[in-house]
């Protein structure tokens, strides 16, 4: 066992031993302090584990961890939110007998998260996979509000959903194999020769699509990321869906491609993209607006992995994972951003804003940003016909949305009285902030094979500047139109879901009825006899 | 009419012995109970229930070390005039899942008996000690025993045991629940007994053994095992017989409903198995099977959103009790085998023997749990346990560790199983039981989840117990929670040890 | 096989084949608890009657008669009588408690755990 593959499986591990000593009275007391170590190893691991790592853990644990590029680029990122937000947390949730509660669900999620960066054989994906899916219901429901508990239903239910289908498609890759619990690289490589190939990808893409909100199949999350206490929603936005690109990342076959599902993301991405920040601008709370932005995000990863799984181009999970991890770290200080807010006032409104604005631009391609790093080094990748199109008009609307979304804290803000937010919390916001620019900047020569100061020239500038100045006008047309203004609810078409109630409904009350008409005596006697009757047709028939 | 066989059918193995003692340890312990009276009782339960497992752990010692069967030949009688005990790796597994959830429980009760110093040595809890005795040792001798007739004695002694547990309280309700069960369960070991006798009318031999070298077959034959096979299905509830299980299982004590439901149903269960597999030609196994595993996936289905539906915990927990066993019915497609591969060979074979433990184990922590939180609370309405987790925690843990079970959420048992029915379904080509053990597995997500939700909250008021409860009352549930999440380190491919002393396994596996 | 058509063994046959019948009949559709209690007496004593069949026929053994059907149906005997005995206990205790001899007075019913 090498020292990497220690520190590896310490990325993992030391969350989950933190929560089960939470188990003990002394500890539990310290319990919000945990928070901010916790994902420690993780991001050691991230810096010092070369890449290509394998390690396997013999019986009775039978896990394989791999660290690869698009791992080590996600596991970093995620392990920096992880402990800023951790660091934001104990200063926010304060000394209540409920924060030990929060602790737990938060290692738990926390280790589940890091988990799926770093297992390469497919049971062991599942089992992190599922702990990061279930262990955030505890942060989403954390609040107990009734908004709380209406998202923590339609994600449970969305996510056990999700969780059923990656099974299905796991059986159904692991079952042409030789061994029980095989490699993930090794399924993937007979993924497109196997028969059941396009049910293994429908199957796949509707599971990680859950996770990562890909419409229609996004409701939780503009439910779920504003339900849950602030630090919690940093880290749904900005990781737990990045559960799901890693998930697509690891289980497409990007090698050999497959055109016509490649297709098919890039549609639903597109569709996603749009539709999260035409729903987003008629939102009126400033965390909502930020979870349909993660929905809008998420689309254009869809429509990246997308393309390299349209054009079996490899190097696209890099270049996946440089613009997640972007994303990770913007929306993650964006949220923490919301919470600085509201506990700022005053005089001391105006750096805060200032900061939060020039975040808020780097998902719509600020330049010198990480957002104008991530999307010039996707361009390429992209092309430049109807695609890369499509793709600067998508940031146009993040523009959009992002000035939205700064209206609106510039309004919830403005009544605050003079204030400003303990350092506890302000400190770990200004280091995923300062980070979301340093770890982008740094990674860019390697990722994008181009120097930093390609980056200055004016052509450069200008692919950036025009979709953000057309941003800007369409923000104008937009508050122009007031009627627009909390228009859809939350959830959008969640509503739709609810409106089929009544039907499944009756379909209960007949199944509740037919129980109590089959347990009547005589209906279970002449049951019994006609079982008796059909068991032996069934034995006659095959003798 | 086939003549006896020349060569002996069973030949006695030196630690036959163990199997003897397994059924015969608790029948002495009930007579020393009745002998030595109530306030000996907890002691002589407590001193059989550990050297039962003791008997248990040699037991399954002996199966490892010798690579075959456990054989006893009662008197030296060979069959058909004889009878034979013997047990192989999946007997030997179910006498050790037994031992295992009757200490649990038995501790389990011990505590619970003990919080009420005045009733300590009643009625009821000496009742309830004998009749947890003879419900293991009705179970041990269905286990190992070899002999159709000597099985529904055995399967009779099961139920008299078994009813009375679910009215030792003696309320009106409780004794109509358990006079439905008692009256259900006698149709369905009648219509056994019938089939038995036609069976014995057709082969002259009820060996179990001997009937399958017989590879019997005929009309007399067919109507004999379909009696025999519906009569035990009354017996094990499977939907549409379930009308006894949900309120015997909900009015019984918690204890009394942990036995029942982990244990008593799946004793039929096992019968089925047994003539499926041993007994009815391949042929014939294989449509009856279907036949199985179609009540099987209704029974998955349609109970689970009964359960979903349920106000109380326990009628909750009961109707699971029914979905879940469905899950052991659409094994028999799954695992039909081919002519390379016998049945205990297959993956379906290890799954569907790894859902009938898991669920024993997390049933039986589930029901223990209930029975802390009814202890507690003086009730179990779901909607009005708000926060009982901040009040009973390792209560609330136990339970939502098992629902993790149930649910088929990894690591546990129940993933394990449902994994290897999944893969089993997707590679023998059944779509629709793979989309019923999903299906199954959501639903059972809702159902366990309501609780855990409830577990969870933190009402304005907190909910205050009207008693002081102890820690060890509800360290058995936890145990038996955590034994059904470790047995998912079980490796996802066919466990040797459950093809241990089957005929013509293909090799021996060390496991 | 008795050379007869219907010889004795054959006529024990049919008439524990229509006592089973006629118990089942009982069982199934009968309301009152003590006359399905005699339901399944008739019921067991059909079966044991086909169990006399069965033996008359002489198993493969070359007796003129097969003892162990008849010590089944001896074993049968005494489990049958533990059973109505069990279930006529059970019975008292019902119509102690509630005055009723029947299950079907609330098909609904199902107990509360609340004393």
């Amino acid at each position: 066992m090498t020292a990497s593959g220690l520190l590896l499986a310490a990325a993992v591990l030391v969350p989950l031993a933190m929560a089960a000593c939470c188990l003990s009275r002394g500890i539990r007391a310290r319990a919000p302090f945990l928070l901010a170590a916790a994902p420690l190893p993780a991001l050691l691991a991230a810096f010092l584990v070369p890449d290509g790592t394998f390690v396997f853990f013999p019986a009775p644990f039978r896990m394989s961890l791999v660290l690869d590029r698009p791992g080590a680029i996600l596991l970093g990122g995620a392990a920096l939110l992880w402990s800023a937000a951790g660091a934001f947390a104990s200063p926010y949730m304060g000394r209540k007998p409920a924060t030990v509660r929060f602790a737990v669900w938060w290692l738990l999620t926390l280790a589940g998260s890091l988990g799926v960066f770093i297992v390469g054989d497919v049971a062991s994906f599942y089992l992190v996979y599922t702990l990061v899916s279930l262990a955030a219901y505890g942060l989403i429901v954390h609040e107990q509000t009734a908004s709380a508990h209406r998202a923590g239903v339609v994600y449970v239910v969305l996510a056990l959903l999700s969780e059923a289908c990656l099974l299905l498609a796991f059986v159904m890759l692991a079952a042409s194999h030789p061994d029980a619990n095989p490699l993930i690289r090794d399924v993937v490589a007979t993924l497109p020769a196997s028969p059941m190939r396009d049910s293994i990808m429908a199957l796949l893409i509707l599971g990680f699509g859950l996770k990562m909100g890909l419409v229609p199949l996004h409701i939780w999350l503009p439910l779920a990321h504003p339900a849950a206490p602030m630090p919690a929603s940093a880290v749904l936005s900005g990781v737990v869906v990045k559960a799901g690109v890693i998930g697509l990342i690891r289980f497409l076959p990007f090698e050999t491609g497959v055109p016509v599902w490649g297709t098919v993301l890039i549609a639903v991405g597109i569709v996603t993209a749009y539709y999260g920040v035409a729903i987003g601008v008629t939102q009126t709370r400033a965390k909502t607006v930020l979870a349909y932005s993660t929905v809008s995000q998420m689309g254009l990863l869809a429509v990246l992995i997308g393309t390299g799984l349209e054009n079996a181009d490899t190097g696209a999970t890099t270049l996946v994972a440089y613009y997640a991890v972007h994303h990770t770290l913007v929306k993650g200080a964006l949220f923490l951003a919301v919470g600085i807010l509201a506990a700022t006032g005053g005089a001391r409104l105006r750096p805060v804003l200032l900061l939060t604005a020039i975040l808020a631009l780097s998902l719509g391609g600020m330049p010198l940003t990480s957002g104008a790093l991530a999307k010039l080094a996707t361009k390429p990748m992209l092309g430049y016909g109807a695609l890369g199109y499509a793709m600067t008009l998508a940031g146009v609307g993040s523009t959009l949305l992002m000035l939205h979304f700064l209206a609106t804290v510039a309004r919830d803000a403005r009544q605050n009285p003079e204030a400003s937010a303990p350092p506890g919390q302000v400190l770990p916001w200004l280091a995923v902030a300062a980070a979301s620019l340093v770890i982008p900047w740094s990674l860019y020569p390697a990722i994008a094979g181009e120097t930093v100061q390609s980056l200055f020239q004016a052509e450069a500038l200008w692919k950036l500047l025009w979709p953000m100045a057309l941003g800007g006008l369409a923000m104008i047309a937009v508050s122009r139109l007031p009627k627009l203004r909390g228009a859809i609810p939350e959830g959008d078409i969640v509503v739709l879901a609810e409106v089929g109630s009544p039907a499944l409904g009756r379909l209960i009350l007949g199944i509740q009825q037919a129980d109590a008409a089959l347990r009547r005596w005589p209906a279970a006697g002449l049951s019994l006899v006609t079982i008796a009757a059909l068991l032996a047709g069934a034995l006659m028939l095959g003798a | 009419m086939t003549p006896l066989a020349a060569a002996p059918a069973h030949v006695a193995t030196p630690g036959g012995f163990l199997l003897v003692l397994a059924v015969m340890l608790p029948v002495v312990a009930v007579l020393a109970m009745l002998a030595l009276g109530p306030r000996q009782t907890a002691r002589i339960a407590l001193t059989t229930l550990a050297t039962g497992l003791g008997v248990a752990i040699a037991i399954v010692v002996e199966l490892l070390r010798t690579g075959a069967a456990l054989t006893y030949v009662v008197g030296g009688w060979q069959p058909p005039l004889g009878l034979a005990l013997r047990a192989d790796g999946l007997s030997v597994a179910m006498l050790a899942m037994t031992a295992l959830v009757v200490a649990a429980i038995g501790f389990f009760a011990h505590a619970q008996h003990g919080l009420e110093p005045t009733t300590r040595h009643g009625r009821a809890p000496t009742t309830f000690w004998i009749l947890l005795m003879a419900v293991w040792s009705a179970l041990n001798a269905i286990f190992v025993g070899e002999d159709l007739f000597n099985l529904y004695v055995a399967l009779e002694l099961l139920t008299f045991a078994a009813v009375p547990l679910v009215c030792l309280d003696g309320r009106a309700e409780t004794v109509a629940a358990a006079l439905r069960y008692l009256m259900f369960a006698l149709l369905g070991s009648l219509l056994y007994l019938l089939g038995t006798a036609l069976l014995y009318g057709s082969f002259g031999t009820l060996d179990i053994g001997l009937l399958s070298e017989a590879s019997a077959e005929g009309p007399g034959f067919s109507v004999a095992l379909a009696l025999m096979i519906a009569g035990l299905l009354a017996k094990a509830a499977l939907f549409p017989l379930h009308l006894w299980l949900p309120p015997a299982h909900a009015g019984a004590p918690a204890a009394a409903s942990a036995v029942l439901s982990a244990l008593v149903i799946k004793a039929p269960f096992f019968l089925i198995l047994r003539l499926i597999l041993d007994v009815a030609p391949p042929q014939a196994a294989a449509y009856a099977g279907q036949v199985l595993a179609i009540l099987g996936a209704a029974s998955i289905l349609f109970c689970s959103v009964m359960a979903l539906k349920q106000a109380r915990l326990k009628l909750m927990i009961a109707y699971s009790t029914v979905a879940q066993i469905g899950y052991l019915f659409i094994v028999f497609p799954l695992a039909a085998g081919s002519e390379t591969l016998p049945p205990w060979g297959t993956i379906a074979w290890t799954g569907g023997a790894l859902q009938l433990v898991s669920h024993a184990l997390a049933k039986a922590a589930m029901f223990l749990a209930a029975g802390v939180i009814a202890e507690a609370f003086g009730h179990d309405r779901i909607s009005d346990l708000g926060g009982f987790g901040r009040a009973l925690p390792i209560s609330a843990a136990a339970f939502g560790l098992a629902g993790l079970s149930l649910m088929g959420i990894p690591p546990s048992g129940g993933f394990v199983a449902k994994c290897l029915l999944l893969t089993a379904a997707v590679i023998g080509g059944h779509p629709w039981l793979a989309a019923t053990i999903l299906a199954g597995g959501l639903l059972a997500g809702g159902y366990v989840f309501r609780v855990v939700d409830r577990a969870l909250a933190t009402p304005a008021i907190p909910l205050a117990p009207r008693k002081p409860i102890p820690r060890r009352l509800e360290l058995a549930a936890l145990v038996l929670a955590l034994a059904a999440v470790l047995l998912g380190l079980v490796p996802l491919q066919p466990f040797g040890f459950l093809q241990l002393g089957r005929p013509d396994s293909l090799t021996v596996i060390a496991p | 096989m008795t050379a007869a058509w219907l010889g004795p063994a054959t006529l024990f046959g049919l008439c524990g084949a229509a006592l089973v019948g006629i118990g089942l009949f009982v069982v199934i559709t009968h309301p009152g608890l003590l006359r399905r209690i005699v339901g399944f007496n008739l019921l067991g004593a059909g079966i044991f009657l086909v169990f006399g069949a069965v033996a008359r026929r002489g198993a493969g053994a070359g007796f003129e008669g097969d003892p162990v059907p008849q010590a089944m149906v001896i074993t049968g005997i005494v489990v049958a009588f533990s059973a109505t005995a069990l279930a006529v206990a059970l019975l008292q205790r019902l119509f102690d408690l509630t005055g009723r001899e029947t299950l079907e007075a609330q098909p609904e019913h199902l107990p509360r755990s609340e004393p």
